[in-house]
């Protein structure tokens, strides 16, 4: 079951790029696009989008950078432990929790880490997963979208950003405990 | 709220490197100015007087895990060097390496020079091959300090290196995006999503080009297609943007994009599957329904808090979308 499952995703993985690829490439040539001069025009603008963001990532993964070094994740777990006990979440799932938001390796890091501890098909290791997979770095996506089109002012953006974190992180441990009948 | 969340990030990243760093002032969790012992076996013939001496260190794992307070330690076997100096005072020094142990390769990161520890000998009392030695390692300090240092400039090298790995990924998409605009295949899309898309984004005309831009975005991301799903998003925000009527400040329907990007609804959640299998799982799609579950309770979540807050005064007053005067009848 989990081999036939992984050489799915894998198929699903390596035809997926190809298919569109031809599939919208084809269309265009079905339509009488000229596939090549219209496919350069659109390209053109990549590098420019590219170098527009920059100031924005840098901003954003700097202050990031030094909040992940200096160990204050360390401290925010330690005061936000008595919490999580009452929803039923373990403590260690915390700093999975808090990360995520904030960077995809560090949250990548965290998730490889609770598995090779406590195993990938316990509680921990099944939640950590789920946590991973139930919602976006919002602070990256917010950095690179808005830096994308120099909007500075992200007026709601944020907070509901952060809501949908937050009730990620709480779907993914009520189905998880659903799933272990805890 | 970005503003004021960013500022937090970087002064309490900092306060706490410096709490940190007080803190092992005074528990003094590197043993600085505290003599260690051990043994060195020499290779050769006995050296006399206070030549160069090169051997291997041994301290056995107990002794080296009470030293530094650690629940468990490993024997320290690790070849050493110990040079005299002109004022009579011996300085060890310790290659780090593979076998090196794990806290002393961390105290090494932190000091002076990354490849080797190095500290003075206190005494030494050589028999035979054998010399026992105490000595007392350099000290370590302020090391979440420098690691926020170090992550600063880390981080500022890493997003241009991001930024820059963007531009042909980009370029090819938008490539792409575009021939599927001319050839009208986007066009179809939209037209089947209008009842849905005219929902979230009521500002937006249902047959604009930014449309068609989000909805391939939020398809390669279902598919967790993310390299493909970021220059559509992109695209999207550019689209939207044509639509701005204020630089530089977010618009509802910008607001409500940015939420269901975030929120991450992925059909297949391919990186956190291949660390399941990858950890030896019996079952590492397991995860598959209980992804969509919580990206799903995000995504609903999120596209509410989204429609909640842009009435808001304090984000209404900003909204593009409004002129002054609706502002003020608010």
């Amino acid at each position: 079951m989990a081999d036939l499952l992984r050489s799915v995703i894998d198929i699903i993985s390596i035809i997926a790029i190809p298919l569109i690829l031809t599939a919208f490439l084809g269309w265009g040539v079905v339509k009488k696009v000229k596939v090549y001069e219209v496919f350069v025009e659109g390209a053109k603008d990549g590098f420019n989008v590219a170098v527009r963001i920059i100031p924005y990532l840098v901003a954003m993964l700097v202050a990031i950078g030094i909040f992940r070094a200096s160990g204050a994740m360390d401290v925010l777990t330690s005061v936000l432990a008595p919490v999580t006990g009452l929803i039923g979440m373990p403590a260690e799932t915390l700093p999975m929790a808090l990360m995520r938001p904030l960077s995809g390796s560090g949250s990548l890091g965290i998730m490889t880490e609770l598995m090779k501890v406590h195993g990938p098909d316990s509680f921990i290791g099944v939640l950590a997963s789920t946590m991973y997979g139930s919602t976006e770095t919002t602070f990256y996506v917010l950095a690179v979208y808005f830096g994308a089109v120099n909007i500075r002012n992200t007026r709601h953006a944020l907070p509901a950003g952060l809501t949908a974190d937050l009730f990620g992180m709480l779907g993914a441990i009520f189905i998880t405990r659903m799933i272990f009948a805890i | 709220m970005l503003n004021y969340v960013w500022i937090s990030l970087v002064v309490i990243g900092i306060l706490a490197a410096a709490g940190n760093d007080i803190r092992d002032e005074f528990t003094n969790p590197y043993r600085n100015s505290i003599p260690l012992e051990g043994i060195i076996q020499m290779d050769g013939s006995p050296a006399s007087g206070m030549k160069n001496i090169e051997g291997e260190l041994r301290i056995p794992a107990g002794a080296f895990a009470a030293f530094y307070g650690l629940a468990e330690g490993q024997e320290v076997r690790q070849s050493v060097r110990i040079v005299p100096r002109d004022d009579g005072s011996s300085v060890i020094t310790i290659p780090v390496g593979e076998t090196t142990p794990a806290f002393w390769r961390g105290m090494a990161r932190y000091g002076a020079n990354k490849d080797r520890l190095t500290g003075i000998v206190r005494g030494i009392s050589i028999s035979e091959s054998r010399a026992t030695i105490t000595f007392v390692l350099d000290p370590v300090r302020f090391v979440k300090l420098r690691a926020v240092t170090q992550g600063a400039f880390d981080a500022a090298a890493g997003a241009v290196a991001i930024a820059f790995g963007l531009i042909g990924i980009m370029a090819l998409w938008l490539g792409v995006m575009k021939v599927a605009e001319e050839s009208g295949a986007v066009r179809v899309v939209t037209k089947l999503l209008t009842p849905l898309t005219q929902r979230l984004f009521p500002e937006v005309p249902p047959d604009h080009p930014a449309v068609g831009a989000m909805i391939m975005n939020v398809s390669a991301n279902m598919l967790g297609l993310s390299n493909a799903a970021t220059p559509f998003g992109l695209k999207a925000m550019e689209e939207l943007n044509k639509l701005n009527p204020k630089i530089g400040t977010a618009t509802n329907a910008m607001c409500t994009f940015l939420t269901i990007n975030t929120a991450g609804l992925v059909i297949i959640p391919a990186t956190a599957i291949a660390v399941r299998a990858a950890a030896g799982s019996v079952n590492p799609g397991i995860i598959i329904g209980t992804s969509i579950f919580g990206a799903g309770c995000a995504t609903v979540a999120g596209l509410i808090a989204v429609k909640l807050l842009q009435r808001l005064p304090r984000f209404r007053k900003d909204d593009p979308g409004l002129g002054e005067k609706e502002v003020a009848r608010g």
